[in-house]
């Protein structure tokens, strides 16, 4: 049976989700010993269902999934287009649907919904009869979702749909002069969503460019979580002995902050660590896209690939002053039960695809 | 083509995971020192603990200068609702907008207390702190402030204190001084800066992004200034301040054996009080622009003609270079005509002292006299004499910005004027007059020396202990000399003939000499020093009255009270 399941279950990739998990616990442990939310069992209690959550998805494999992809699209952004009209407002953002004692984010569904469609919708198509339609129609099924998750205001969230599609259309075959065109239209719709935006994120935007323009405001944050990192040094100030973190000057930090905690704790040598676990994760899902031939499991594979780097290079990029400070977690580690759900979905999936490699 | 497709993008993201580990090396290892610098800077924060400077005693141990408790009203602005602005505007009776100008002034770090009002009443202290549930963030501050208890009484000797500038800051020594600090800006508190300032001690805490004390580091204590004890009477000094009052004058009394200084006053005086609390400015105005200046020590600050006081120095100068002896008679009819121009010096005395002696020269302060004996002298010898006894030399007392006098001799006058020296320069000269300036202290040294038969003196304001050391040093003149000089100043009280009469007091010999220092165009100078008893002299003093006509009427009545005032204090009681 055990050997079974090893023989189902790619080792290496459960291996770094279990790694990441784990770092996410002791340090959601560190960053809240303080407060009476006891984060750390809570995450505990995420963390197995999400396994449960995972296996369960690897045993019922992706084609279902894609099957009914569009039915969880539309379910995804339904309940986009509920959060603006009953979600909680919290730090000025309207990101969360409550029902009664469970809060979900509903951007957090909207990507694996908008995966979902997209794979489906290309993997139905074939890159050599004509690509121009089919690519406005991908296009459109990403623009409705990511033009909702802005308008929350969730710009970290809309950004991460951006390399997903880019890795999506890469890999489905999209001819060169079609991924430049897309590039340069990214680049031409940038100013009207620029004006989409709301002060705060035009203020952190212009900080991120120029972190002195306001120390003490919207660049605190930024400067404070550099501080941080940057203060563990090689080593570390050692594990809950870290005072940027315990002492609040960065905000948030069992949450979106929490690669604070980690730098700042375990210096260099953890920031390595979870780099390396990630690049092993990413090595992993790379591992099992090649042993498929079904251009559907590549994709979905390669667009919950691009969906972690995303979130990985936003948030640890933010920490350290390389990105404009975004809402986005750091998958599998921070804090926080829709985000680690649905990343145990999608790697649920990516697990079907190596479960299902003998299909051929 | 998919194939290597495939590859790209493993390559895309692995170069992504490395630069980010790239980045983080930069950040943390290359650049981690600042930032660990940055981040203890951030957390562990230096609470200043001002150490309590020391206090200022006179000779019987009465405080001149110490140290109250001041009630400051602070606010943590990060801790203040919207609310409390108009309700402290109305319990400080302040303009609401000036209490937020107020919190908002630059604060050394966040959460660190803004301060609104300082030094404000106690009950309204009290009554703020009752009040306090409906004023979040406020808070009454119980700081040092120092104080002097008698005001105006001593206040050109003790001086003051004020704020810290910021050029001062930076050069300093920051275990002594912090951006808050005082520093004696006049007198003694200038002086002894150094010896009353004391060390500060400070705190090190952890705190938390909030400001809040997580728990103390390390401390160590301030350590008080060392406290003075002066040579000064503060009865003394207080009821000849009463006799003055209201006049520009000066009186200094020195007590013979310690050299110590008993009374240095100067009318009119200002409250040092002022330049502390800070609520004052429209006061510290008005002082600092009154056309009496009560900010100048008249005692030392200023310098001015001696008038027949100088006599005493042309006739030494005289004697102990033999062109004169005590019997030597000049004749005065009032008049004495100078050299070849023909012009007229007068006598004061219109109807002329007729034919006289150094002594009776002396007692009625004959100008013709003396300018009979300046003929026999030149203006360097004068000045000589003038230097041995320590006038225009610089004095060694205790307090800062002392302004020597002037003694002119022809080389002076070649460097000055581009002029030789003339003879009539050297007839007002011996009279005290003409170029010749000098502090009222320079004239009470002067007089201790004849006092103390020549013995060098040098008057000082802090109590010494080995005061029975006196200085070796004498003057080079003969004691003979000094003697006649002596017997002479008796004669200026005792006999009925002298000008300083009107000093004579009931219960001893006064020995004096008045001057009376023409100034035009207002009114002269009025100007006594003496020394007291004449058989073993106890004190010296010398009263000075701008502008205050005849020494024989003014400073002499002055100096007559003064005796009575110290008689009644120090002289030991003889029924």
């Amino acid at each position: 049976m055990l050997r079974r399941l090893f023989k189902d279950f790619h080792p290496s990739l459960v291996f770094a989700v279990v790694g990441l998990a784990a770092i996410g616990m002791f340090f959601i442990y560190s960053a809240s010993f303080h407060d009476p939310g006891h984060y750390e069992v809570k995450q505990i209690f995420w963390i197995a269902i999400g396994l449960m959550i995972m296996i369960t998805v690897a045993y019922t494999g992706y084609r279902p999934f894609l099957s009914m992809a569009y039915l969880f699209y539309g379910f995804s952004i339904a309940l986009l287009i509920l959060v603006h009209l009953i979600g909680s407002t919290h730090l000025g953002a309207q990101r969360w649907l409550r029902f009664g004692p469970v809060v979900i984010q509903p951007s957090e569904f909207a990507k694996l919904g908008t995966l979902l469609a997209l794979v489906n919708y290309l993997g139905t198509r074939n890159p050599l009869q004509g690509q121009f339609s089919v690519i406005l129609g991908a296009v459109a099924i990403v623009a409705v979702p990511l033009v909702l998750i802005i308008k929350q205001p969730d710009l970290g969230t809309a950004l991460l749909f951006i390399p997903m599609l880019a890795v999506v259309f890469f890999l489905w075959g999209i001819q060169w002069r079609f991924l430049i065109i897309s590039a340069l239209g990214v680049l031409a719709a940038m100013p009207f969503v620029w004006e989409m935006l709301k002060d705060y994120q035009k203020k952190r935007i212009l900080v991120f460019l120029n972190p002195n323009l306001d120390p003490l405001g919207s660049g605190y944050t930024a400067v404070q979580s550099k501080i941080a990192v940057g203060s563990g040094e090689l080593f570390g100030k050692g594990y809950l002995s870290g005072t940027q973190t315990q002492l609040h000057f960065v905000p948030e930090h069992h949450t979106d902050f929490i690669f604070c905690v980690i730098g700042e704790e375990l210096g260099f040598i953890g920031s390595l660590l979870v780099l390396c676990l990630y690049a092993y994760l990413f090595h992993s899902i790379f591992a099992i896209m090649e042993h498929t031939t079904d251009i559907r499991a590549k994709l979905l594979s390669g667009g919950v690939l691009a969906l972690f780097l995303g979130h990985v290079l936003i948030n640890i990029g933010m920490t350290i002053g390389l990105m404009p400070i975004a809402g986005v977690p750091l998958p599998l580690i921070s804090y926080g039960g829709s985000s680690f759900v649905m990343n145990s979905i999608a790697l649920g999936l990516v697990l079907s695809v190596y479960k299902e490699r003998s299909i051929f | 083509m998919r194939f290597s497709r495939f590859y790209f993008l493993q390559i895309i993201v692995m170069g992504i995971l490395g630069v980010l580990a790239l980045s983080l090396f930069h950040v943390q290892v290359l650049r981690g020192y600042y930032y660990r610098g940055l981040s203890i800077r951030n957390h562990i924060r230096l609470i200043p603990m001002e150490s309590s400077r020391g206090r200022v005693f006179d000779c019987q141990g009465r405080l001149l200068a110490t140290n109250r408790a001041s009630y400051d009203v602070v606010a943590i602005p990060e801790d203040v609702t919207p609310e409390v602005y108009p309700r402290l505007a109305k319990l400080l009776g302040m303009k609401e907008k000036d209490v937020r100008q107020r919190m908002s002034a630059g604060r050394e770090y966040p959460f660190a207390p803004a301060v609104i009002k300082p030094d404000i009443p106690r009950e309204l202290a009290f009554t703020i702190e009752e009040r306090k549930p409906e004023l979040p963030g406020v808070t009454i501050r119980v700081s040092g402030i120092r104080y002097y208890p008698y005001a105006e009484t001593a206040s050109h000797v003790i001086g003051y204190i004020g704020a810290i500038n910021a050029a001062e800051y930076e050069k300093s020594d920051r275990d002594r001084f912090g951006i808050n600090s005082t520093v004696g800006r006049a007198g003694i508190e200038k002086y002894f800066d150094e010896d009353l300032r004391g060390w500060r001690g400070g705190e090190q805490i952890e705190v938390d992004a909030r400001g809040r004390m997580i728990r103390v580091l390390s401390t160590r204590p301030p350590e008080p200034g060392r406290d003075l004890t002066l040579t000064l009477d503060l009865e003394l000094q207080r009821r000849i301040m009463e006799m003055i009052k209201g006049q520009r004058a000066s009186i200094a009394i020195m007590d013979l054996e310690s050299e110590g200084l008993l009374a240095m006053a100067s009318a009119p005086a200002y409250d040092p009080n002022i330049f502390v609390s800070p609520s004052a400015s429209h006061q510290r105005l008005s002082v600092l622009t009154d056309v009496d200046s009560p900010m100048l020590d008249r005692s030392i600050g200023a310098s001015y003609p001696p008038g027949s006081i100088f006599k005493l120095v042309t006739a030494l100068a005289a004697l102990d270079l033999g062109k004169i002896t005590p019997q030597t008679r000049f004749f005065c009819n009032s008049k004495f005509k100078v050299g070849k121009s023909g012009r007229i010096a007068r006598c004061w005395f219109e109807s002329g002292h007729g034919s006289i002696n150094l002594y009776e020269a002396i007692e009625r302060s004959c100008n013709v006299y003396f300018y009979n004996v300046a003929m026999r002298l030149s203006p360097d010898e004068i000045a000589k004499y003038a230097h041995e006894l320590g006038l225009g030399e610089p004095m060694k007392l205790e307090i800062s910005r002392l302004t020597p006098g002037l003694i002119p001799d022809s080389a002076w006058k070649k460097a000055r004027f581009r002029q030789p020296w003339y003879q009539g320069e050297t007839l007002n000269m011996a009279i005290g007059q003409g170029y010749v300036l000098v502090t009222p202290l320079e004239i009470l040294r002067l007089t201790a020396i004849i006092a103390k038969n020549g013995r060098f003196v040098e008057p000082h304001l802090v109590r010494r202990e080995e005061d029975s050391v006196t200085n070796p040093d004498r003057v080079s003149i003969r004691e003979q000399n000094l003697d006649v000089i002596k017997r002479a100043m008796l004669k200026v009280v005792e006999s009925d003939y002298g000008t300083g009469q009107l000093a004579r007091v009931d219960f001893d010999q006064l020995a004096a000499k008045t001057g009376t220092a023409q100034a035009p165009p207002k009114k002269a100078h009025s100007w006594m020093t003496g020394f007291f008893p004449y058989k073993e002299p106890k004190i010296a003093f010398v009263v000075f009255v701008e502008r205050g006509g005849s020494g024989g009427i003014t400073s002499a009545r002055i100096a007559k009270q003064m005796l009575e005032v110290w008689r009644e204090l120090h002289a030991p009681k003889t029924v």
